[in-house]
C-alpha cells in the first residue's frame, strides 16, 4: 500500500508541476489528466472506488477534452521560451504558494484528528448510491444537495450558453486561424 | 416699614427711568425732539419721591428703608435677593443723582439740539441714571455688582455717543476696558466673601466678619480688591487713565457721569461698605494713600492742559482722591460731605465749558479768550464753581474740603497733609488758569469774538447749580464755627456706631487756624494764576519753556498712557501675533496635513489596483495567509473566525456602497 | 523469511496515515495556486484552479475514509464539488471564449482596464 501510495503522490505531484512549468499548453492539459488519474488512484485506495470511476469519466474524459476545446479555439503558436508564458509575479507566487502548502500542510498534519482509522469509507456501490441520494440514515442533507447541484449544472449550461453565443450579425466563425 | 404704596413709590425712584428708556428706545423715532419732556417728566418724579424717602429716612431718626424680595434661590447655596435699601447716606445720594440728573436733561435739550441720535441720547441718559439709583439703593454685594456693570455699560454708550469720531470710539472702549479691570478685581471681592461668609448682604457680611468668617489677610485682601474696583469706577491711580479720554463725549455727558454721579459709585461702595472696610487698618491705609496721591497726582496733570474739559477732567479725579482720602482717615462724614458739594460744584463747571464749547464749537483754551464781556452768565458761574473748587470761604467748597484737610492734620497723618495742602494749592491755580485763559484778556481767534451767551434753558441750570454751589456747604457748617446754625449733614450722614467704635476717633473742634492757612493757600494759588495768565499773558508761556521737560511730563500725564499702551496693548497684541501665527502654521499645517496625508495615502494605495487579476488574487492570498498565520497561530480558532468574518463583512459592505445598492 | 524482510514487506504493505494524503493534497494545492498565479495563458490558469479543486477533493474523500464520525459521507461530498467544478469550467471557458473574441488574446496581463 505504501508503495502505491508513492507511486500515486509522485504522478499526481509531478504532473501538477508539468501543467504549470510547460510551454505547450496542450502538454499543460495532458499533464493535468495525468494529475487527476493520480488522484483517481488515490479515491480507490480511499475505499471509493464508484468515486474513482466518477473521477477519471468526469474529469479526465469531459473536463480535458473541453479544456482542450478551449484550447483550440483560442490556439496560440507554442512559447519557445520559458519566459513568455510566466508573468512578474514568478518569484512573489513562488513565496505564497509555498507559504500556502506550508501553513496547510503544517496545520492538517499536527492537528490532533481523534481516533483514526481507515476503512471507513463505503466500498461498495449500492451503499454509495444510498448515500450520495440520502437514503441511507445519517445522510438525508443529500437528497437536498443533489437536487441543488441538478439545479445548478442547468443554470451553467444556460449560462455558458448565453455567455459564449455570438451576437446577431458578428458573421461566421471562421474556425481555426 | 412700610406700607405697599410707600415700597412702591421708592421702588419707583429707579423704576421709572427705566420705563423712560424703555419707552424712548421703542418710540424714540417717532417722539424725536420731544423725547426731552418724556424724560424729564421722568426724572422729576424720581426726584420728588427722592425727597420723599428723603424726609421719610430724616423724620424717623436715620433708621432705613428696606425691603427685597428673593432673586435666585440655590437651595443650599444660599439665595440672593434684590430689594432696596435707604438709610441716611442712601437718601442723600438719590436726592443729588436725580437733582444732577433733571439738570443735566434740562440743559442736554439745547446742547444737543440737532443731532440725530437725540432720543437714543435720552435713553441711555435715563437708563443710567436707572442704573446709578438702584446702585444706590442696592442693600447687597449682588444686586449692586448688576448696575455697577450697567452704568459701566451706559458710560460706555455714552462716551461713544457720536461713534463717527475714532476718537470717540476709542475712548469708550479705553473706558469700558480699564473699569472693566477694576470690575474684575471687585467681582473677584465679592466672590471671597462670599465663599467665606455664605451671604452678599452688606451688613450681613460686616458681622460675619466681626464674628470672625473671614479675618486678617483674607478680609484685607477681600476688601482691597473690592477697592480696586472703586478705584477703577472713580478713576483712582492707577486706573485713571480713562477718564480724560471720556471727555470725547458730549459735555453734559462729562458732567452727568464724570462729575457727579458714576464716579462718585467708586466713593459711595467704599462708603457703603465701610463697617467692613474699618476692620481691616491696612485696607484703610491703602485708600487714605492711594487718595491722597491720586488727588496729587491728577493736580500736577491740570496744570498744563489747553483742552478746557480736560482740566476740569483732571479735576474731578483729584477731587475723587480727596473723598477717598477722607474716608480712608476715618472721616466717613466729611468724604461723603465733600461728595455731595463736589456733585453740584462740578457738574457747574462741566456745563459752563460746555456753555463755552457751544458758543465756540472748540474746547481749546488758547483759542479764547476775552468771553467775560460776551459770556457774563457763564463766566460769574464759573467762577463761583471755582471758588468753590479751590475752598474758599465762605463757599461750598470749602467746609468739606476744609473738614478733610483739617482732619488729615488732627488725626496726624502729616504726609497726607502736605499732600493735600499742595494738592489745594494746585488746584486753585489750574481752575484759575482755566477761567482767566477763556474769559479774560482779549479774543485770540475769531470764533471768540464772535461767542454768544447760552440760551436760557442752559444757563437756567447753570443758575441754579451756581447758588447751590455757593450754599449746599451750609448745612454741614460744624458747631466750632459759632454760627448758630446745626451741623444737618453731620447729625444725618454718619457711620454706624460699629464703625465709629471701631474707629475709636474723637471728634476735633473746629480749628480755625488750619482752615485760615487751607484758604490762604487757595488764595495764593488764585493769585499766581492771576500773575502768570492775566497782566502779561506771555509770562505762562515762558515759564512753560523754561520748564519744558516738566511740562512735557505733566502733559503727557506722567506718561501713564504710554506706559499701559506698551505694556498692556503692545502686549495683547504681540499675543494676538502669536495665536495667530499658531493658528496658521500649527493648527492650520495640521488641517493642512491631514488632508496631504490622505492624498498621499491614496496615492500611495493607487499602486496596488493595477487591474490585473493575478495580482489581485495575489494580494488576496498573501493577506489571507497572514491572517491565518497570524490570528489562527497565535489565537486560535475563534479569533481567526471572528476576523474573517468582520473581513468579510467590511468587504461585503464595501461592494455595497461601491455598487450603490 | 528472515524477519528484516518481514519488516520491510509489513512496512511496505502497511495503510498509509491520514496526514500522508493530507500532505499530499496540501503540495498539490500550494502548486495549483503556483500556476494560476504566474501563467499567462487564462486556460491554464484554470487548468491549475482545476488541480486546486482536485486537491481539495482528495483531502475530503481521506477525511471521509478516516473519521469514523463521518459515516463515510466524504467521498458523497467529493461527488458534489465535482459537479460543481464541471459547470465552474463550463461557465468559465465561456467566458474567456467571450474575452478572446472582443480582444483576441488570452493574455490575462492584457484584460487590465480597471487598473487604477
Amino acid at each position: 500500500m505504501t508503495v502505491a501510495f508513492a507511486f500515486l503522490a509522485g504522478m499526481t505531484l509531478v504532473s501538477a508541476f508539468g501543467v504549470v512549468v510547460s510551454r505547450n499548453v496542450v502538454h499543460s492539459a495532458l499533464f493535468m489528466s495525468g494529475s487527476f488519474l493520480g488522484v483517481s488512484g488515490f479515491f480507490v485506495m480511499l475505499n471509493a472506488p464508484a468515486l474513482a470511476a466518477f473521477q477519471v469519466l468526469i474529469y479526465v474524459g469531459a473536463v480535458t477534452v473541453v479544456i482542450l476545446f478551449g484550447i483550440m479555439f483560442t490556439q496560440r503558436p507554442q512559447a519557445r521560451r520559458f519566459r513568455t508564458i510566466i508573468n512578474h509575479q514568478f518569484w512573489a507566487g513562488f513565496l505564497v504558494a509555498i507559504g500556502v502548502g506550508v501553513f496547510l500542510a503544517y496545520l492538517l498534519a499536527v492537528e490532533d484528528w481523534g481516533q483514526t482509522s481507515a476503512g471507513n469509507g463505503a466500498r461498495d456501490v449500492a451503499a454509495f448510491g444510498k448515500d450520495l441520494l440520502g437514503v441511507s440514515p445519517g445522510s438525508e442533507i443529500f437528497a437536498l444537495l443533489f437536487e441543488v447541484a441538478s439545479v445548478l449544472l442547468l443554470v451553467a449550461v444556460v449560462a455558458a450558453i448565453v455567455v459564449s453565443r455570438r451576437k446577431t450579425g458578428e458573421g461566421v466563425d471562421r474556425g481555426v486561424e | 416699614m412700610t406700607t405697599v404704596g410707600q415700597q412702591l413709590i421708592v421702588a419707583a425712584i429707579p423704576a421709572l427711568p427705566a420705563l423712560v428708556f424703555a419707552v424712548l428706545v421703542l418710540f424714540g423715532r417717532l417722539l424725536k425732539e420731544n423725547a426731552q419732556y418724556v424724560a424729564i417728566l421722568g426724572v422729576t418724579v424720581s426726584l420728588v419721591f427722592s425727597a420723599f424717602s428723603l424726609y421719610y429716612v430724616a423724620s424717623n431718626d436715620g433708621t432705613p428703608i428696606e425691603f427685597s424680595v428673593p432673586w435666585i434661590d440655590l437651595g443650599a447655596g444660599g439665595t440672593f435677593s434684590m430689594g432696596i435699601y435707604i438709610d441716611s447716606l442712601a437718601a442723600v445720594m438719590l436726592v443729588v443723582v436725580c437733582f444732577v440728573s433733571l439738570m443735566i436733561q434740562l440743559y442736554s435739550g439745547a446742547f444737543m439740539e440737532g443731532d440725530s441720535r437725540f432720543a437714543w441720547y435720552y435713553a441711555i441718559l435715563n437708563l443710567f441714571t436707572a442704573s446709578m439709583l438702584g446702585l444706590v439703593v442696592a442693600p447687597n454685594f449682588i444686586e449692586l455688582y448688576v448696575f455697577w456693570e450697567l452704568v459701566g455699560l451706559c458710560s460706555y454708550l455714552l462716551v461713544g455717543h457720536w461713534y463717527e469720531k475714532p476718537s470717540a470710539r476709542d475712548a469708550a472702549q479705553k473706558a469700558f476696558i480699564v473699569t472693566r479691570v477694576g470690575d474684575a478685581a471687585l467681582f473677584i471681592g465679592i466672590i471671597m466673601f462670599w465663599r467665606a461668609t455664605g451671604t452678599t448682604a452688606f451688613d450681613e457680611i460686616s458681622q460675619a466678619a466681626q464674628a470672625g468668617f473671614i479675618g486678617g489677610s483674607a478680609l484685607t485682601a477681600a476688601i482691597v480688591l473690592v477697592f480696586i474696583g472703586a478705584v477703577g469706577k472713580s478713576a483712582q491711580f492707577p486706573l485713571h487713565v480713562w477718564l480724560p479720554d471720556a471727555m470725547e463725549g458730549p459735555t453734559p455727558v462729562s458732567a452727568l457721569i464724570h462729575a457727579a454721579t458714576m464716579v462718585a459709585a467708586g466713593v459711595y461702595l467704599v462708603a457703603r461698605t465701610y463697617d467692613i472696610f474699618v476692620q481691616s487698618e491696612t485696607a484703610m491705609l491703602t485708600v487714605a494713600y492711594v487718595g491722597g496721591f491720586t488727588a496729587l497726582m491728577a493736580a500736577t496733570m491740570a496744570l498744563v492742559k489747553k483742552d478746557i474739559k480736560r482740566v476740569i477732567a483732571y479735576s474731578t479725579v483729584s477731587q475723587l482722591g480727596y473723598m477717598m482720602l477722607g474716608l480712608g482717615i476715618g472721616q466717613y462724614t466729611a468724604g461723603f460731605f465733600h461728595l455731595y458739594n463736589h456733585a453740584f460744584f462740578k457738574a457747574l463747571l462741566f456745563l459752563c465749558a460746555g456753555s463755552v464749547i457751544y458758543a465756540m464749537n472748540t474746547y481749546s483754551l488758547p483759542e479764547m479768550g476775552g468771553l467775560r464781556r460776551r459770556m457774563p452768565i457763564t463766566f460769574w458761574a464759573m467762577v463761583l464753581a471755582g471758588l468753590s473748587l479751590s475752598g474758599i470761604f465762605p463757599f461750598a467748597g470749602f467746609w468739606s474740603k476744609d473738614a478733610i484737610v483739617a482732619s488729615t492734620y488732627d488725626e496726624h497723618y502729616y504726609v497726607l497733609f502736605g499732600m493735600a495742602l499742595l494738592t489745594v494749592f494746585l488746584t486753585a491755580f489750574y481752575i484759575f488758569r482755566a477761567i482767566f485763559m477763556a474769559f479774560t484778556g482779549e479774543p485770540r481767534t475769531q470764533a471768540a469774538r464772535e461767542a454768544v451767551e447760552s440760551p436760557g434753558i442752559m444757563t437756567g441750570p447753570m443758575i441754579l447749580l451756581a447758588f447751590l454751589s455757593i450754599v449746599s456747604g451750609w448745612v454741614g457748617i460744624p458747631s466750632g464755627f459759632g454760627v448758630p446754625i446745626k451741623d444737618y449733614f453731620a447729625d444725618f450722614v454718619t457711620p454706624s456706631k460699629f464703625a465709629s467704635d471701631t474707629l475709636g476717633l474723637e471728634a476735633h473742634a473746629f480749628s480755625f487756624q488750619l482752615a485760615i492757612i487751607s484758604v490762604a493757600v487757595g488764595l495764593a494759588g488764585i493769585g499766581l494764576a492771576y500773575f502768570l495768565y492775566v497782566p502779561k499773558p506771555e509770562r505762562a508761556a515762558q515759564l512753560a519753556r523754561r520748564l519744558a521737560p516738566i511740562h512735557t511730563f505733566l502733559d503727557k500725564g506722567w506718561y501713564f498712557d504710554a506706559l499701559y499702551g506698551l505694556v498692556f496693548v503692545q502686549g495683547a497684541k504681540a499675543l494676538a501675533r502669536g495665536i495667530r501665527g499658531f493658528d496658521r502654521r500649527a493648527l492650520g499645517g495640521l488641517v493642512g496635513g491631514v488632508g496631504r496625508g490622505a492624498m498621499g495615502t491614496g496615492g500611495f494605495l493607487q499602486r496596488f489596483q493595477t487591474g490585473g487579476v493575478q495580482n489581485y488574487a495575489l494580494f488576496i492570498l498573501f493577506s489571507v495567509l497572514l491572517i491565518g498565520i497570524l490570528v489562527g497561530a497565535l489565537a486560535g480558532a475563534q479569533w481567526t473566525l471572528l476576523v474573517v468574518a468582520l473581513i468579510a463583512v467590511t468587504t461585503v459592505a464595501a461592494f455595497a456602497v461601491g455598487a450603490r445598492l | 523469511m528472515p524477519p528484516i524482510v518481514q519488516q520491510i514487506i509489513d512496512a511496505l504493505t502497511a495503510t498509509p496515515p491520514l496526514a500522508g494524503y493530507l500532505v499530499v493534497g496540501a503540495i498539490m494545492f500550494a502548486i495549483g495556486t503556483w500556476g494560476a498565479l504566474i501563467r499567462r495563458n487564462a486556460v491554464v490558469v484554470f487548468m491549475c484552479v482545476e488541480l486546486m479543486i482536485n486537491a481539495v477533493n482528495l483531502t475530503l474523500v481521506a477525511f471521509g475514509d478516516f473519521l469514523p464520525g463521518e459515516k463515510g459521507l466524504g467521498a458523497s461530498y467529493a461527488v458534489l464539488v465535482i459537479a460543481i467544478a464541471a459547470a465552474e469550467i463550463a461557465v468559465g471557458l465561456a467566458i474567456v471564449l467571450a474575452v478572446f473574441r472582443s480582444r483576441r488574446t488570452v493574455n490575462i496581463d492584457e484584460v487590465n482596464t480597471m487598473r487604477g
